[in-house]
């Protein structure tokens, strides 16, 4: 099976009040195209950790990971800007929306940094703000929504260029029951129309119900990987 | 988009970004009223001592120094042709000499300063010495300031007894008639001067022909035996006492921008810190952190910008209001600083400019000094709002 994202042995140290705190330890792992997985596990199990490294937001201490084939080890902190803007969607659990910015521009905003203003933008942002239910807020401004609607525009933010991997962190924390499964079927349903790569970090297990494929995570290391046959069991 | 999203961020501060903007622009205003204020305050001393004293130079006589009153009776020539011959609106002979004058029983040591009547090149009010002849009558004419009427106690018509020295070293003491007080715009030829005819002042001290400098409209060539001063020699005393003030000026305009860049700093330090999960948000959609420093740098441009509006809409009615009324300083009278009662602004386009210039280019530093700490920034930390405490 093809693979989008590769990680050999990785391992993250953080230095934390003059004391090295290991927050993952000789991680393998793979991430086929379009899973739809999470990492799960209790505060502090490394989950957050590991989407950044994904994410290339932050670089391990030891070990590789490779997206398609590429190094994410070689690459300097311009290059890993360049391969998160091209291919990675990231869904914070806080939404983390530019508060300046109304609907409309804060899903643009991912397609003007990726290939500048282009005439087919306004059909895209349109298209995906359809898919995510909010053809009528697409002038308002974050304060003025609600959490799910929210986290509705930062999923839309997340897909508009059509990434090959949406990292999603908690993106059900901060929502209520109804929200959250709402936004769980919204991306699942994404998951099938985009030709993207779903992986959460959570401790919800709402969030169970619906992934394809579990990574447990404790004290940095992975204690299970378990995959959903097609009885709709863990296995 | 940079542009667009520091736009939207610099709209969004809201009073905060006006107040910032009005003090930087206050700064502008200040900084370029100090300067166009000590522009036409040197303009119109300028001014004043060329239409009244120095003309466009002067020939002098060899080491007269006008500070030295004991030797201006040695430092005398007599009028080369070349001067002599220039007509009357193209130079001014004038022999100065020391004289004690007695007013009201009390010594005062005076400049006595003689003049030709018919010259027209210095714009002086002596036209009342006119009506008198060549030789000196009996109780000689002569016109004062009102500083030194003020000073000696004259008033016109007033007799009193002056005393001086002739060439030969004799002394001698005539009773002079105050003629006429004028008004003077130069206090250095009102102060301790008392103006008389030049045909008078040589019949008194045996000085046929004699000056000690021939002011003039410009140079007119070399002459022997006597020195030429420029203007710009003349007024170098002048000219280094507004020095001064520029100087002062500069300090006072350094506490300004001070002043106005700490706002600045102290609001880009406050964006940072509040508005570190947006720059961690921008860093995961792939912008890179010096596009990230720039949005910053870009606000802080706003902000000057702003600042160059307000600093037009405000200064500008400002300025002509000013322009109107001008500077009272009349309490200068008093001082030997040739300059009448208002000073008005005397605006340089480079000055103005370079004064904008400096002040943007001080606000885009200091919107940049804080920021330039981003390009460092973890991004896993500023997500969650800890890579600045």
């Amino acid at each position: 099976m093809e693979t989008l994202v590769h990680l050999y042995k990785i391992t993250k140290v953080y230095r934390v009040g003059g004391k090295d705190f290991t927050a993952l330890q000789s991680i393998n792992l793979t991430i086929e195209p379009k899973s739809f997985m999470s990492f799960v596990g209790p505060s502090g199990s490394g989950k957050t950790t590991l989407l950044n490294l994904i994410g290339g937001l932050d670089t391990p201490t030891t070990g590789d990971i490779k997206f398609h084939g590429s190094s994410l080890g070689n690459m300097t902190s311009d290059e890993r800007a360049l391969y998160r803007r091209e291919n990675i969607g990231f869904v914070f659990q806080s939404y983390n929306l530019l508060p300046v910015y109304n609907v409309y521009d804060n899903i643009l905003l991912p397609l003007l940094l990726a290939n500048g203003k282009n005439s087919n933008d306004h059909d895209r942002v349109m298209s995906i703000v359809e898919q995510v239910g909010l053809l009528n807020q697409v002038k308002k401004k974050p304060s003025e929504l609600s959490g799910g609607q929210c986290q509705r525009v930062a999923i839309a933010r997340a897909l508009v260029k059509e990434p090959r991997l949406v990292l999603a962190d908690e993106p059900t924390a901060n929502l209520d029951k109804e929200n959250s499964y709402q936004i769980l079927e919204l991306m699942l349903d994404l998951n099938k129309n985009f030709n993207a790569a779903f992986v959460f970090s959570t401790h919800d297990e709402k969030v169970t119900k619906f992934i394809r494929r579990e990574v447990g995570l404790e004290d940095g290391y992975v204690k299970w990987d378990k995959i959903r046959n097609d009885a709709g069991e863990f296995e | 988009m940079i542009l667009e999203i520091a736009w939207k961020n610099f709209y969004r501060q809201g009073v905060r970004g006006l107040l910032n903007a009005c003090v930087t622009a206050f700064a502008m205003i200040a900084l370029i009223f100090m300067l166009s204020l000590l522009n036409g305050f040197q303009a119109q001393a300028t001014r004043n001592m060329v239409a009244t004293d120095m003309a466009g130079g002067q020939y002098r006589a060899p080491n007269f120094d006008i500070l030295t009153p004991t030797d201006w009776e040695d430092r005398t020539f007599s009028v080369p042709n070349l001067l002599h011959s220039l007509s009357a609106s193209d130079k001014a002979e004038v022999l100065v000499q020391q004289g004690l004058l007695f007013p009201n029983r009390r010594i005062y040591p005076v400049q006595l300063r003689g003049i030709e009547t018919r010259q027209s090149l210095l714009d002086l009010p002596l036209s009342k010495l006119k009506v008198y002849g060549s030789h000196p009558p009996d109780v000689i004419p002569v016109i004062v300031g009102t500083r030194m009427a003020k000073k000696a106690h004259l008033t016109k018509g007033t007799t009193l007894v002056l005393k001086w020295r002739d060439k030969r070293n004799v002394v001698d003491a005539r009773n002079v008639l105050v003629a006429d007080v004028v008004s003077f715009v130069n206090p250095r030829v009102d102060e301790g001067v008392v103006w008389i005819r030049l045909d008078h002042l040589r019949a008194m001290t045996t000085r046929p022909g004699e000056v000690s400098w021939v002011a003039v409209k410009k140079f007119v060539g070399t002459v022997d035996g006597v020195k030429f001063h420029t203007l710009d020699i003349l007024i170098a005393d002048l000219m280094a006492l507004l020095e001064q003030d520029r100087r002062n000026s500069r300090i006072l305009w350094v506490i300004l921008m001070f002043l106005a860049g700490t706002s600045v700093l102290n609001t880009q330090i406050l964006n940072i810190f509040k508005r570190q999960k947006e720059i961690g948000t921008l860093m995961a959609l792939g912008m890179k952190a010096n596009q990230v420093v720039r949005i910053f740098v870009m606000e802080g441009s706003l902000s000057a910008f702003g600042a160059v509006i307000l600093g037009l809409v405000f200064g500008v009615p400002f300025i002509r209001w000013f322009q109107n009324i001008g500077l009272d300083v009349s309490y200068l009278s008093d001082s030997t600083i040739p300059v009448s009662e208002r000073i008005f602004l005397d605006m340089h386009f480079w000055e103005v400019a370079s004064s904008i210039i400096m002040v943007v280019l001080i606000m885009v530093f200091v919107a940049w000094w804080p920021v330039r700490k981003i390009t460092r920034l973890d991004p896993t930390l500023a997500l969650r709002g800890r890579a600045i405490t």
